[in-house]
């Protein structure tokens, strides 16, 4: 179980990375906290000619306010995200999510950069960026654009970027909610979600005003599940919500059957959780 | 994590260090990174090994081509089976056992593979990246034979032969029968039966299996480092495979971090790099990565168990009687045989009860997986499952409490020795006792109290016992396996105080991570009359100690410990008689002490720094015929073995929600004899239990239908972690044995009982669901499924 060789370069700017990757022709592979990367180098799962190491680079690792947005550096930790007070007071979501995260010494190491590009269907950071509609920037031989969450991720442990593009910063608007919940299930603690689910909620008189809904682990992608949102804003608020809720979520997943759960399993899973996390959703005083 | 509530029993005189929680010797150098382990070795300029392994479950190897590998950077060499075919002779794991086929073990896969793991080449390069990087280029064409890939299949009229000369799949068959069971059965009030599964487990050591093969250039001698628990036999088998004498084959077991038995048989790697030491004259490395350790390493359990159990009405087992089909995996293991594991659960199946009449037949079955092998436990862990499973159905159907059924059955204290049903023999042991003290411990009646509470609810509150007895510490008159060419029952320790005046105490059994640096210590500190610190015990080295068949079966505290005892005394009576002259005394008014000799009742002493001088570097002091070598040896045979007994009761909840087991309370309570440390019984059974609620709530290797392992990594195999398990209470019944120094075995006990425990409590649980427990682990999946069926059964009903 030992890597095939690579060459390992340690660019001090993106840049310099870019043109690493581009140098490369293609047989290049980002390396960041390593902890997704290196079993599969171990395993010869992958194979790059050409190892580019971003964390000599500086300034990529930051949590910035910038008012109604929270923007992150690719090479934040997630230890970092989880320990933010900033986090704690704009992206409760995510900060409640983040514990979740592997165990502590995996999220010394793990960034969001990293997370997001392996696109892991049952990691939570993908999913967060789904469930807040964050915006990746990525830099390339051609410049800087932006891809927003909803296309990023194509299918399990593939996203959409093109093989010499590195992402830079994750921006995440701050949600107007009065409520919230984060609710997940993992076999042991630290383990991949077998499913989770978000939720947030702006209440009106009556009903709700907005809703936003997002699951993983029941997909080939985290999903944000808008027919769930529009139908439970579209609801009359009462003892039966959380139920039908709950229902309505389960007939908009179709989740495959794997070696840890039967797809009947992960779905009876995400029932209780959908009902269990708006029902603390709208307990939660806004 | 565990409240030590030992019972004393006032028959029992404390020496000073056997019975203290002393602190483990080995602990300062394990746990600050100075421990040696074989993959530590240093040796000159070291070649590094890689296997490719067979990634086909059962085929015939048509051609290799490994051209290009040869030429690849760094390597050296390149092994075929017909590379090294006339280097070894194949180690047969013999045995008189009738309707048994020794399957020969070879270092390569030879004309075809029977399991995917299997190694098919070496290459040796000069590091192990290298050398990998060879594998890339060799190709195998293989024929495709058809994957046996579960025991059930390979039994078919027309299933494939994975050894054609065998004649058959069924590598071993046995029966065990008393009385007549159809008869009982068919008289009984009640009788209850089921097809109960135990998966397939990795043994999973911290350490993978490590091997360093260290060429000596002057006498053409390998010392083979290997981090294995049975140094001994593994240096008589490659000797004797290689053909090489025993002075120019050294074997050494440095520390070994964990083996739970994976590490306890002869691998074919072992032979390989021996080999390949010896033809290329040079030393060679090689540690399993977690891939090749979970994939080619002996594997666990795999029973399917159909039995049946008949009561009379007032509870009283009658009869019993069992089908095993044991997935014994592609080889025969040396030197257990894979009769090991099936053949004890249809040995110990009557357990630690009365049952009048028996029959347990089982067949191990060839499969395409890695052969089954030792493992914390052997066997006992299905058939106290089996066995507590049949006594909770029985209890169910007379309307009998668990805890009252199990009072009923027990061999009682005035019937031992006892005899169960197939034929093992209990000696004194306090099963009832540990019966009474684990339903005290855990407040039994409170908890079925606290259960109807929760049941009113509408939760899921489950109670499981589980009662067992194992056989431990076993001398000759009882093989661990039967027939095998090898001695396992007895054990010498030579002790030794040298010129300086320090103790040496060098044993055959091997450590790896029990603690007998520091128990064997203990006990030789008392008996010869020295201080804890002064001792040291050597062991795993085959120039060092004496011949040994290792650690393994719950046996080295026994059978070392006894040895130690003995020697000991022969030593500390040949310090008396030095210091007899040097104190100008009587020997019998001497006293051994604190590293002293002693005249009663005054203050004249010597120290055994005073009397090794005298003995060996002094002329003048002591007459020549006097100046006997400080040194004994002794040779320790328990003949029977010795009994050790316990119960595991645990509660759990079931959390409805999400179908996960959550285990509220558990409480043992082991009779292990006189306990040499207190401190290290409650880390064994701590670990035991660990991974007795592995077994029960998550470990499971899968194999697919093409014999391809699905869960090989860590992230798919599940081993219970930190937090899944529970704090646990142990309570101590300590009754001495028979042997020397009154000790049991215990280091399997806790994994022996605590599947049972727990399937029990979980179908306790959910049996107002009219759920019940047939395979083990009980997943989340698992319990969601059995949930679901029983919903739509109540649906059907309605
Ligand atoms: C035992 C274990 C348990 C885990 N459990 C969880 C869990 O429960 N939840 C969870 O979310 N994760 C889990 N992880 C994964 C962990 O969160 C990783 O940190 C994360 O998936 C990858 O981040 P990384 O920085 O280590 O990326 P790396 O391993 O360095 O890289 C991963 C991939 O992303 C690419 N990449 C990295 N950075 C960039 C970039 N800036 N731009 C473009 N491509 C990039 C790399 O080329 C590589 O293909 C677990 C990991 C382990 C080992």
């Amino acid at each position: 179980m030992k890597p095939a060789q690579f060459e390992y370069v340690s660019p001090s700017t993106i840049d310099a990375a870019i043109a690493a990757l581009v140098a490369s022709n293609g047989e290049g592979k980002v390396l960041a906290g390593g902890q997704s990367l290196l079993p599969l180098l171990n395993f010869r799962m992958a194979r790059p000619a050409v190892l580019v190491d971003l964390n000599g680079i500086e300034g990529l690792s930051y949590i910035e306010d910038r008012g109604d947005r929270i923007a992150i550096g690719a090479l934040a930790r997630h230890r970092e995200l989880e320990h933010s007070p900033l986090i704690a007071s704009k992206l409760p979501v995510m900060s409640a999510a983040m514990r979740h995260v592997a165990h502590l010494a995996i999220r010394n190491r793990g960034t969001i950069g990293g997370s997001l590009s392996h696109a892991d269907p049952a990691a939570e950071l993908p999913m967060l960026a789904t469930f807040y509609e964050a915006e990746i920037s990525v830099q390339g031989p051609s410049g800087r654009r932006t891809i927003a969450a909803g296309n990023f991720f194509v299918d399990a442990l593939t996203n959409c970027l093109e093989p010499e593009e590195i992402v830079v910063e994750v921006e995440f608007p701050v949600l107007k909610q009065d409520g919230w919940a984060f609710e997940e299930v993992a076999r042991r603690f630290g383990d991949f979600a077998l499913a989770s689910i978000a939720v947030s909620v702006r209440r009106g008189p009556a009903s709700l005003e907005a809703a936003r809904v997002a699951v993983m682990g029941v997909a080939d992608t985290p999903r944000r599940l808008r027919e769930a949102e529009d139908e439970l804003v579209a609801m009359a608020l009462d003892d039966t919500t959380p139920d039908r809720f709950a229902e309505i979520v389960v007939s908009l997943v179709a989740p495959n059957d794997d070696l840890h759960a039967s797809a009947d399993y992960r779905k009876h899973l995400l029932a209780q959780l959908a009902r269990r996390a708006l029902r603390t959703a709208l307990a939660m005083k806004g | 994590m565990s409240s030590d509530r030992r019972a004393s029993p006032s028959d029992v005189v404390r020496p000073r260090n056997v019975g203290a929680p002393i602190k483990r010797t080995e602990d300062p150098r394990l746990l600050t990174g100075n421990g040696e382990y074989t993959a530590d070795r240093k040796p000159d300029r070291p070649l590094h090994l890689a296997f490719l392994r067979s990634g086909q479950p059962h085929a015939r190897i048509v051609r290799i081509d490994a051209a290009a590998a040869r030429q690849a950077p760094g390597v050296v060499a390149v092994f075929t089976a017909e590379d090294i075919a006339d280097d070894f002779k194949p180690v047969v794991p013999f045995s008189r056992m009738p309707n048994y086929y020794a399957t020969p073990i070879l270092p390569l896969a030879s004309g075809k593979v029977r399991y995917v793991g299997e190694a098919v080449v070496a290459v040796i390069a000069t590091s192990r990246y290298l050398a990998e990087d060879a594998l890339d280029l060799i190709d195998v064409d293989y024929e495709p034979l058809g994957a046996l890939a579960r025991a059930e299949l390979a039994l078919a009229d027309n299933a494939p032969l994975l050894h054609e000369a065998a004649g058959t799949n069924v590598l071993i068959a046995r029966e065990f029968r008393k009385g007549d069971v159809t008869a009982d059965l068919a008289a009984a009030t009640v009788r209850v039966a089921g097809r109960f599964e135990m998966t397939r487990k990795a043994p999973l050591a911290m350490e993978p299996r490590s091997y360093a093969a260290e060429y000596d250039k002057r006498r053409d001698a390998i010392t083979l480092y290997t981090s294995s628990n049975i140094p001994g036999i593994v240096r008589d088998a490659v000797s004797e495979s290689l053909g090489l004498s025993g002075h120019c084959m050294r074997v050494v077991a440095p520390d070994v971090g964990g083996s739970f038995g994976s590490k306890g048989s002869l691998y074919p790697e072992e032979l390989l790099i021996c080999i390949a030491a010896r033809k290329l004259r040079r030393s060679v490395k090689w540690t399993a990565d977690r891939l090749e350790d979970v994939s080619s390493s002996s594997q666990a359990f795999a029973e399917i168990v159909d039995a049946e159990m008949g009561f009379d009405a007032n509870g009283i087992a009658t009869s019993l009687q069992a089908d095993v089909i044991g997935d014994v995996g592609a080889y025969s293991i040396y030197p257990w045989t894979c009769g090991l594991e099936p053949v004890q659960v249809v040995s110990f199946l009557p357990g630690p009860y009365k049952i009048g009449s028996y029959r347990g037949a089982v067949r191990g079955v060839a499969t395409c997986k890695p052969p089954t092998g030792p493992y914390r436990g052997v066997g006992r862990p299905i058939s106290t499952f089996v066995a507590e499973r049949l006594m909770d159905l029985g209890a169910a159907a007379l309307g009998i409490d668990p805890l009252e059924i199990r009072r009923r059955n027990l061999v009682r204290a005035e019937e031992f020795p006892y005899r169960i049903a197939s034929g093992i023999i209990w000696d004194k042991a306090g099963f009832i006792e540990c019966l009474d003290a684990a339903a005290e411990a855990a407040g039994y009646d409170r908890l079925r109290k606290e259960q109807a509470e929760a049941r009113k609810q509408g939760r899921l509150f489950g109670i499981g016992i589980a009662s067992y007895a194992e056989l431990t510490g076993i001398g000759s008159r009882i093989a661990v396996a039967p027939g095998m060419p090898i001695n396992t029952g007895s054990e010498t320790a030579k002790i030794t105080i040298d010129s300086t005046g320090a103790i040496t105490a060098a044993f055959g059994v091997a450590s790896h991570g029990q603690g007998l640096e520091t128990t064997l210590a203990q006990i030789v500190a008392d008996d010869l009359g020295a201080r804890f610190e002064d001792v040291r015990v050597i062991q795993g080295d085959s120039d060092e100690v004496p011949m040994s068949t290792g650690t393994y079966a719950s046996r080295s505290a026994v059978l070392g410990g006894g040895a130690a005892k003995h020697a000991s005394k022969i030593l500390r009576e040949k310090i008396k008689r030095v210091a007899s002259h040097l104190l100008e005394a009587n020997a019998d008014d001497i006293e051994v002490t604190e590293g002293k000799a002693v005249v009663l009742g005054t203050d004249r002493a010597v120290s055994f720094k005073q009397i090794a001088k005298a003995v060996y570097s002094d002329m003048k002091t002591l007459p020549v015929e006097a100046r006997e070598e400080l040194s004994a040896t002794y040779t320790y045979d328990p003949v029977n073995g010795t009994t050790a007994a316990a119960t595991h009761i645990a509660a759990v909840e079931i959390d409805p929600a999400t179908c996960f087991v959550r285990i509220l309370k558990f409480v043992v309570a082991e009779d292990c004899g006189r306990i040499i440390n207190p401190m290290i019984v409650d880390g064994q059974v701590h670990g035991g239990v660990a991974q007795g609620i592995g077994a029960a709530l998550f470990e499971e290797l899968i194999y697919d239908e093409d014999g391809q392992l699905l869960t090989a990594s860590l992230v798919d195999y599940m081993i219970p972690s930190a937090p899944e398990v529970p704090v646990m209470d142990v309570v101590h019944v300590e009754s001495e044995s028979a042997v020397a120094g009154g000790f049991r075995g215990m280091g399997e006990g806790g994994t022996i009982g605590a599947p049972a425990a727990i399937a029990n409590a979980i179908a306790d649980a959910l049996s107002p669901l009219g759920i019940g427990v047939s395979i083990l682990p009980m997943t989340p999946e698992r319990i969601f499924r059995l949930m679901e069926q029983a919903q739509i059964k109540r649906k059907a009903d309605e």
